[in-house]
């Protein structure tokens, strides 16, 4: 729980003046990090002047970076004008004097649009004037004071004016190196400990001051949803407005990672799942929708409360199918290479455990609880293969059965709604329910992202990849592919997956320790938070003021990004508990979803880098171990050499 | 030749649709699926996909068609289906193609490329902001993949060079400067210019260039919209491009329509056939020199050598230069270092 304004006000016993840092601090913006004001600058400069503005935001980051450099070359000591950022940026666009003038107030607009007190910031100037302080703007900024004041009512600040405002830019001199503070003693005829500071920078505002003699408090809460600068574009603002929305809300007392990653990542791509069905729905006779199990679960459950809530949305099933479960139906007439597939090249299984991945008893003299190495279990397949074509034949029936009563056999199109990534058992199933109809009953399936494997399964099932799919770029195709386990974990039911079907037709799940547990700590409010806030978001009564016309494409493979592609330090804290169960038969304890960096970083050699890359991109979340790789010191060069040797995989997703 | 329709058939005439796009096809259906959904996600919806199944299984194209079309897209274009019994040359399944429309633009998507959805909707705004070009080409990113037993995966992509100097006929007559994924035409182009020229074996899009760009300008839109998709050596042989599996066929047709070129008549002076073997001449210094001079601009080689050979009696250079390559390049790089030295 953080300090009220009145705990930190309170030990302030000697200050007179209240000195305050101006963004993130006294007023912030509606949205999640500074850099999105340019993302919302450069929505508008498409609306009003087209395409060619397309590209804005980043190249309006990159003139400050430049500005800045070419500053400090000159006096390391001065900060820039927005004028040099706005010259800079003309360089890189080839603008005219006009089009200069008119980014400066769009930017000074936009600026004053967005802006909103931060509630701490309001009660501690409102209760340092009522003790008789005086209170003053301290900023690095590149706006000048005029404009500081106006962003200053605009939040409701009105006892602000530009005698109280002590910015970088107009005095040659900034708070970040300590310069600015003499300025401001000279100013105020005051001397250091007359001065107590509130900021949100630990060295611009704590450990500079303290240099000079001044106590400070430093309160970083507004900085919590910041991510990766770079990565500014329109397709961010929903999340980053829904993101604002929760540090707003949670300043006062603790930021809670799985709300936000469920309200905000999870419940777009929910609503999204929802809204791309709506969107089939208009467009043509469809005989069924079917969200399958277990990444149609939140959509599902979400689908049903708007069909209470009086929308016009057809029912809906929920259909268990799984990868492993199509797969041993289809093996009717396995051969070796198939039987093989049951058991891992260098994997080790009981024969127990062997029977319950092919669904029968097996013909073996081998002890119950050997641990079999593959050339056995599989030397063992082989010679029950006629037993386990009876039960895979068995199999089939009650699939069959299953669907009939799901309805998927019913003559017309029918759409499945999954999460991903290659499409192959939608296939799968839509060839059972082709089998088994006849040819009657057609099947689509909407994904929410598709990668390069989906190509060849196009020849077999119509496939619709929402964000991405394998028409996508190159580099976000491989991006996809390195945040699957992410949305996998986020995105699912508080089941297991299903292994089979039982007589009355109803799905056999297999719960695993693992997933309990991660559904328990974590998944599970995660879950609750996307419901709740897909359904507001569909409704149109999301307190952030993000609605269905928000999500997009475009939009969701942003969140998507900013969260699996850009992880803040607390979401992978927050997530490195869970595991990911992928065996055949969804036993064992899974493999950890965020790897953990090697425990001797300096046996690790440039050469290993091409195998751990794959072990990360195929086996982890390879974005959130990237992270935590270099989040630590001794592994933060293999992050890097990684980024170096894939660009694809660095932080910046935005071209 | 008798040839076929299926998918959408046509009334008595084809709709007029914005967009006529001609995907030529040869028993690629994996390719082909994925290059009907790169057409069917575009936001611009006016668009009538031809599809020309090039002499293959007709079931085969039938069937990836099928099934595309039971996705649901944003984009609500039609797709019909041309069948030619007998294969025919790339060229004249692409005049197939476009008899079997109508449209104001057209574009020739192969059957193994991809766009970004967004290709259609800019380069058609582009035409309305340039109503005297005869083409709107866009950046290029060149994907690299492996396509082996039945799958395709990415290997690593590369930006395609291109510049506004390149679209200009003194730029693109050396060589072929862009794969036609990237430009969208005005259909008026082909009643002024004929259509694209079915002798041809390869290059039928260079050629066609050459004399499309006399009707107007080509536009470049520097956004990369178009993507060109090759296989790696590694890929089995029958998912190759024509490019980088006939690289002999490529040299020789170049010769012959170098050659063709030699005999018309010259324009204002210049000899299209001279201009071409020159700046192809430029060109391939640029590539054997790559090593050592990195940034060669062909364009202003290209450029210059066209000034030199309208000025200075050119045909027994380049004759000399083109019987004798060693001494033809050493002269030219000796006159080119005079001029770019000056």
């Amino acid at each position: 729980m953080n300090s009220t304004a009145e705990q930190v006000l309170d030990g302030c016993t000697k200050g007179t003046v209240l000195s305050i840092d101006f963004f993130d601090t006294l007023i912030t913006r509606s949205v999640a990090q500074p850099t999105h004001v340019f993302a919302v600058m450069e929505q508008r400069l498409i609306a009003a002047l087209g395409d060619t503005w397309r590209g804005f935001a980043v190249a309006r980051i990159e003139a400050e970076q430049a500005a800045r450099l070419h500053a400090s070359q000159q006096d390391e000591n001065r900060d820039v004008t927005i004028e040099e950022i706005v010259l800079q940026l003309a360089h890189q666009l080839s603008l005219d004097m006009g089009q200069r003038t008119m980014l400066i107030e769009l930017e000074k607009e936009t600026e004053i649009s967005l802006v909103q007190a931060v509630p701490f910031g309001l009660a501690i100037t409102q209760g340092a004037r009522e003790r008789g302080m005086k209170v003053v703007i301290v900023s690095d900024n590149y706006m000048p004071a005029s404009h500081l004041v106006a962003m200053a009512h605009a939040a409701g600040f009105s006892w602000v004016t530009a005698d109280d405002v002590f910015v970088s830019c107009e005095h040659g001199a900034m708070k970040h190196n300590g310069a600015l503070w003499p300025v401001v003693f000279s100013a105020l005829g005051v001397k250091s400990n007359d001065i107590f500071h509130v900021g949100d920078d630990q060295h611009a505002d704590g450990a500079m001051p303290g240099k000079y003699g001044i106590s400070s408090h430093v309160r970083s809460t507004m900085r919590t949803s910041h991510r990766t600068m770079i990565n500014t574009t329109p397709a961010v603002l929903p999340l980053s407005r829904i993101e604002a929305w929760y540090r707003d809300t949670m300043d006062a007392s603790t930021w809670d990672v799985a709300e936000v990653l469920g309200g905000g990542l999870v419940a777009m791509v929910v609503a999204a799942q929802i809204l791309d069905v709506q969107s089939v729905l208009a467009k043509r006779e469809v005989a069924g929708v079917h969200f399958a199990a277990r990444d149609g679960y939140l959509a599902h459950q979400v689908w049903n409360t708007l069909r209470e809530r009086g929308h016009d949305l057809p029912e809906a099933s929920y259909t268990a199918f799984s990868r492993s479960v199509v797969w041993r139906s289809s093996l009717v007439n396995a051969d070796a290479l198939e039987l093989d597939r049951f058991v891992g090249d260098d994997e080790m299984v009981t024969l127990p455990r062997l029977e319950r991945r092919v669904g029968c008893a097996l013909v073996a003299e081998v002890p119950q609880d050997e641990l079999l190495p593959a050339t056995v279990s599989r030397e063992i397949l082989r010679n029950n293969a006629q037993i386990i074509a009876e039960a895979a034949s068995g199999l089939r029936t009650r699939l069959v059965r299953y669907l009939t009563a799901q309805s998927l056999l019913k003559p017309g199109h029918h759409v499945v709604v999954d999460l991903g990534w290659k499409g192959s058992t939608v296939a799968d199933l839509a060839e059972v329910a082709s089998d088994a109809s006849n040819g009657a009953s057609t099947c689509e399936g909407r994904f929410t992202g598709l990668f390069w494997e989906a190509t060849p399964v196009r020849l077999r099932v119509a496939l619709h990849g929402y964000a991405m799919d394998d028409v996508g770029s190159a580099d976000d195709n491989v991006r996809l592919l390195g945040i699957i386990k992410l949305m996998e974990a986020l995105v699912t039911a508080p089941h297991g997956s299903v292994i089979d079907y039982a007589y009355d037709g109803s799905p056999v799940f297999v719960e695993t320790k693992p997933e309990l547990d991660a559904y328990a700590a974590i998944v599970g409010r995660i879950a609750n938070a996307a419901m709740r806030g897909a359904l507001a978001i569909i409704e149109g009564t999301h307190e952030s003021g993000v609605t269905a016309a928000d999500i997009t494409p475009q939009s969701v493979w942003a969140a998507m990004m900013q969260v699996g592609h850009t992880p803040r330090v607390d979401e992978i804290e927050a997530l490195s508990a869970i595991h990911h169960v992928t065996s055949v038969d969804h036993e064992g304890s899974g493999r950890v979803m965020v790897a953990k960096a090697p425990e001797n970083s300096s046996s690790i050699c440039v050469e290993d880098l091409p195998e751990m890359y794959n072990t990360l991109m195929h086996r982890h979340w390879m974005q959130g171990s990237l992270r935590a790789l270099e989040n630590n010191a001794d592994t933060r060069w293999i992050a890097h050499e990684m980024y170096r040797i894939n660009p694809m995989t660095s932080p910046r997703w935005v071209s | 030749m008798a040839c076929k329709r299926s998918g959408v058939q046509f009334p008595s005439a084809p709709p007029m649709t914005m967009v006529a796009v001609v995907m030529r096809t040869y028993e690629r259906p994996v390719l082909l699926a994925r290059a009907i959904a790169s057409v069917q996600q575009q936001t611009l919806s006016d668009w009538h996909l031809v599809i020309v199944n090039n002499g293959g299984d007709p079931a085969i194209v039938d069937n990836v068609v099928r099934i595309a079309q039971q996705s649901t897209t944003s984009s609500s274009g039609t797709i019909s289906v041309l069948h030619l019994d007998a294969r025919v040359g790339m060229e004249e399944a692409s005049n197939r193609g476009l008899a079997a429309t109508t449209s104001e633009f057209f574009v020739i998507h192969d059957d193994d490329d991809s766009w970004d959805e967004r290709f259609l909707e800019v380069s058609v705004k582009a035409m309305g902001s340039h109503v005297s070009a005869a083409a709107v080409v866009t950046g290029i990113t060149r994907i690299h993949e492996t396509f082996r037993g039945g799958s395709v995966w990415p290997v690593m992509h590369e930006d395609f060079y291109l510049t506004p100097g390149r679209l200009t006929l003194r730029g693109m007559i050396g060589n072929n400067t862009f794969p036609p994924i990237a430009a969208l035409f005005r259909r008026r182009v082909i009643s002024q210019v004929g259509e694209f020229d079915a002798s041809l074996p390869v290059l039928g899009d260079w050629e066609f260039n050459l004399r499309a760009v006399t009707t107007g300008e080509f536009v470049y839109i520097p956004e990369k919209l178009a993507r060109y998709h090759t296989r790696t050596s590694e890929s089995d042989s029958a998912s190759g491009n024509s490019i980088t599996i006939g690289e002999d066929l490529h040299r020789s047709v170049k010769l012959q329509l170098q050659d063709r070129w030699l005999q018309e008549p010259a324009v204002n002076g210049v000899n299209k056939g001279l201009l071409s073997m020159t700046a192809s001449t430029a060109t391939d210094i640029e590539e054997t020199q790559g090593g050592t001079r990195t940034r060669v601009d062909v364009e202003q080689i290209a450029n210059r050598t066209a000034q030199i050979i309208a000025l200075q009696s050119p045909l027994r250079r380049v004759v000399r230069g083109v019987l004798h390559p060693r001494h033809g390049v050493r002269a030219i790089v000796r006159r080119l270092r005079r001029i770019i030295g000056k």
